[in-house]
Parts: structure tokens; sequence; C-alpha cells
């Protein structure tokens, strides 16, 4: 049986009550959208809550999940990405990714961001001898701007193809391109600056 | 610029390309036109080293685990129930047994009634049931190390009703008969001291009467005295110690 076909029978029989099915689901899903939660919102505990948050949802409405319109997983990511927004609207927590280059004003956020990522309490060259680099770039990629990070989270983490990108940010594939391009430029921009500092 | 031409590819041509190029889908041929330009374009080849740098980077994050407490809470949070821990993680594709299938059954059956039962106060509870049980036991002379699988047979379970029927039966005649004795020995004592009988009825009668609040008079029995002890009696012409045994005074 196809992944899709056994996804489809899970589904099937969770919507019938069996709740054998749905924890077959949680198990097979629940490190994915952990991963997204986690990437997006940058703490473990918000995604930890965030997870719990998107399957409390998600067997709430799986009757309201239609076959035919598209892949479960699509589906689950949509509902991922929109509650991940609204959390990040609830907790006010924008950042301007463009603001990496302009000229720093009295908001917190329009210093460079290579500033605002430093770790103030030790000495550059002691940073990144401490830290993991998985633990720097995680920490750069939260201050990517929500569309660009949600947009290289799916493309470079999760593996997603651009359409299926674009149907859960509901924005044209060719938007969905730009979004990535830019991401990914302005992460290697911070990092390299990051790095030219400690050098 | 997006008209200008390096090596046979003009720009927007390069930016058409790029995310095949980043996703390696080009052929050997379009892949080498591509490079040529980003080596000597000045727009596009920083743009690509940037882009394909963001990428390299993004994809050194590895996967990171979820919680090992997070399945089960997901579950008590949607079904109440903790988990009935599939252990096969393709369970549609796995044909269950018909064991499996029962044990299944089992556990959504007395999952909940688990759920509940490892609550601190029903533990406590049971602790104490079963403590009130295991003394009981022990006061009724059963000690389960002794209990054999024989004493378990039909057989066995109707010798033991039998053989604690008959020991609580002869218990209890024990018990009449003695009983039985100690009244008959009331009557007879009854019987043998009338005197007694009424002169302590009288004195029960006079104190319910007295209703002065005074004290009762302090009964002057020397207690310090043994009741077998022998009593000297003096006189003047009998100088000689005569020795009196008291009664015992039934009260």
């Amino acid at each position: 049986m196809e992944d899709a076909q056994i996804v489809n029978s899970l589904v099937r029989r969770c919507i019938a009550g069996d709740a054998v099915a749905w924890e077959e689901i949680v198990q097979r899903y629940n490190r994915r959208i952990y991963n997204i939660c986690y990437r997006f919102a940058g703490s473990a505990d918000d995604a930890q809550d965030l997870t719990q948050e998107v399957f409390i949802k998600m067997y709430r409405t799986l009757s309201s999940y239609d076959v035919e319109r598209g892949a479960f997983m699509t589906w689950l990511t949509t509902m991922t990405r929109n509650l991940l927004v609204d959390h990040f609207r609830k907790t006010k927590q924008d950042r301007v990714t463009d603001s990496m280059d302009a000229a720093p004003s009295e908001h917190e956020d329009a210093m460079p961001l290579s500033e605002q990522i430093e770790d103030k309490r030790l000495p550059p060259d002691a940073r990144v001898q401490s830290r993991e680099t998985g633990e720097v770039v995680h920490e750069a990629l939260q201050k990517l701007s929500p569309e660009l990070r949600e947009a290289v989270i799916l493309r470079d983490l999760q593996d997603m193809d651009y359409r299926d990108i674009a149907a859960v940010l509901k924005v044209p594939e060719g938007t969905v391109k730009s979004r990535i391009n830019r991401g990914r430029a302005e992460l290697a921009r911070l990092l390299q600056r990051i790095y030219r500092q400690v050098m | 610029m997006p008209g200008e031409t390096h090596n046979g590819m003009q720009c927007n041509e390069f930016e058409t390309l790029l995310f095949d190029a980043l996703d390696q889908k080009l052929s050997e041929g379009q892949q080498e036109r591509f490079r040529a330009h980003a080596r000597v374009c000045g727009k596009c080849g920083p743009m690509f080293a940037e882009v394909e740098a963001g990428q390299h980077w993004l994809k050194s994050l590895a996967e990171v685990e979820s919680p090992a407490n997070l399945v089960n809470e997901i579950l008590a949070a949607t079904t109440g129930i903790q988990s009935y821990r599939l252990q096969a993680p393709a369970a549609a594709e796995h044909r269950a047994s018909l064991g499996e299938r029962i044990r299944e059954w089992a556990d959504s059956l007395f999952a909940p009634v688990w759920g509940t039962v490892r609550q601190p106060r029903f533990a406590m509870s049971f602790g104490m049931a079963f403590f009130s049980l295991s003394v009981a036991l022990s006061v009724a002379g059963v000690k389960p190390t002794d209990i054999k699988s024989a004493d378990l047979s039909r057989s066995g379970l109707r010798r033991t009703y039998y053989t604690t029927t008959a020991r609580m039966v002869k218990y209890y005649e024990n018990i009449r008969l003695v009983y039985e004795i100690e009244s008959k020995v009331q009557e007879i004592k009854k019987v043998t001291r009338p005197d007694e009988r009424k002169q302590e009825k009288e004195r029960e009668r006079n104190h319910k009467n007295n209703t002065s609040g005074d004290p009762e008079p302090r009964q002057e029995r020397n207690y310090s005295r043994d009741e077998n002890q022998p009593v000297l009696a003096s006189g003047p012409q009998n100088p000689l110690a005569v020795s009196v045994i008291t009664t015992r005074r039934d009260v």
C-alpha cells in the first residue's frame, strides 16, 4: 500500500472513532510538526506547546479533511503554518529582515541583524567555540522575517516542493521561489557577518 | 542587469535556471553555462554565492528529536488516554493477529480504568484496603505462604470451607459453654449467700436515697492486709496468739 493510501486509511479509521489509528497519526507526524514549530518559533517549549495545539486542532477538524483536495501532509502543514502565524502575531515578535543593512535607529529591530544576534556575554571567539554551528544558524534563522523564514523552513528543512509550499502559504509559486531566494541570501549574509566578526 | 549576456547566457535566463541549478536538476551542459555566467557576471555571481551558501547552512541544520512525552501529552489532550503504544510504526500495513487484537481491545477497555486507579487518592485507598485485608487474614490465621495449588482446587476449596465452618462452630460452642458455666456459678453464689445479697441491695437503696450531698462514709476495711493473713488477738488473760482466718467477702 502506498503512503498516501495508508494515511487516507488511517484518517478514515480515525474519523470512525478508532483511537489506535489516531495514535498512529500522532506517532507518524509529531516529529515533523515539532521540527517546523521549533525552527519557526525558536524555542523548544513553544514548539512543544504549538505542536500540541496543532494536534488538538487536527483532532477536532479531521473530518473536514478532503482526500480529493490534496495531500494530507499539505493539509497538516497548512494548519501548522496558520497556527504559527497566529502565534507570531500574538507574541508580536516581528522582525524585519530587510533592516540588516539599514541605518541604526531607535527601534531595536532596526539595528543590523549581525549585531542583534551577538551574544554580549562572551567574546566572539569563545562564543563560536562554545556553541554548536547549528545553534548559531538556528538563532540566525529566527532573525529572518516570518515570510522568508517559513518559506526556507518548508523548502530546505522539510523538503517540500514549490507547488505544495505555494498551496500552504497561499501565494503563487513564483513568490515562493522569490522568498526562498531572499531568505537563503539573508541568512548567508547574516552568518558571514557573524563569522567575519569572530575571525 | 537582466539583459546582460555573459558566456552565452543572459541574467534573466540565469535567474530562471537558478532553482534548477540549486536543486541539481540542470543537465551537464546547462550547468557548465550557468557556472560560467556566475563567474563573470558581477551581479549574478555574488547573488548565486549567497543563495547557495544560505541553502548550505539551512541544510546543515539537523532534524531535532521531539520530546519523549510529547506523544503521550497529545493523546492525553485529545483522547484522554495516555497511549495504546503501537509497536509497529506502520500499523496500517500490519495485519494484527487475534491475540494482538484481543490485547488492543483489552487495553482500550482497561486503559482509562488504569489511569484512574493510578491517581494518588485511589492508590492510597487501595493500599489501605490491602492493609486491612492482610490484617484480617493474619488475625484469622491464614498465611498466604501456606496456600498450595491443591488448596485452590475445587475439592481443596470445599475442604477449606468445611474446616473453617467447623472451626467457627466449635469456637462458638466453646464460648457458649464458658458463659453457661459462669452464669451457673453466679446463680449458685446467689443461692448460698441470700443475706449478703439483701444487705447489698439495702446499701444500694440507701445510696440512692442519700440526696444530702455529703460524701459517703469511708469503709473501714483494712485493704493493706491480705485476706488470708492471720489476725493476732491478744488479751490479758490469754496471751497466746490465736490465728483467725478471715473469709473472703464476695462483692
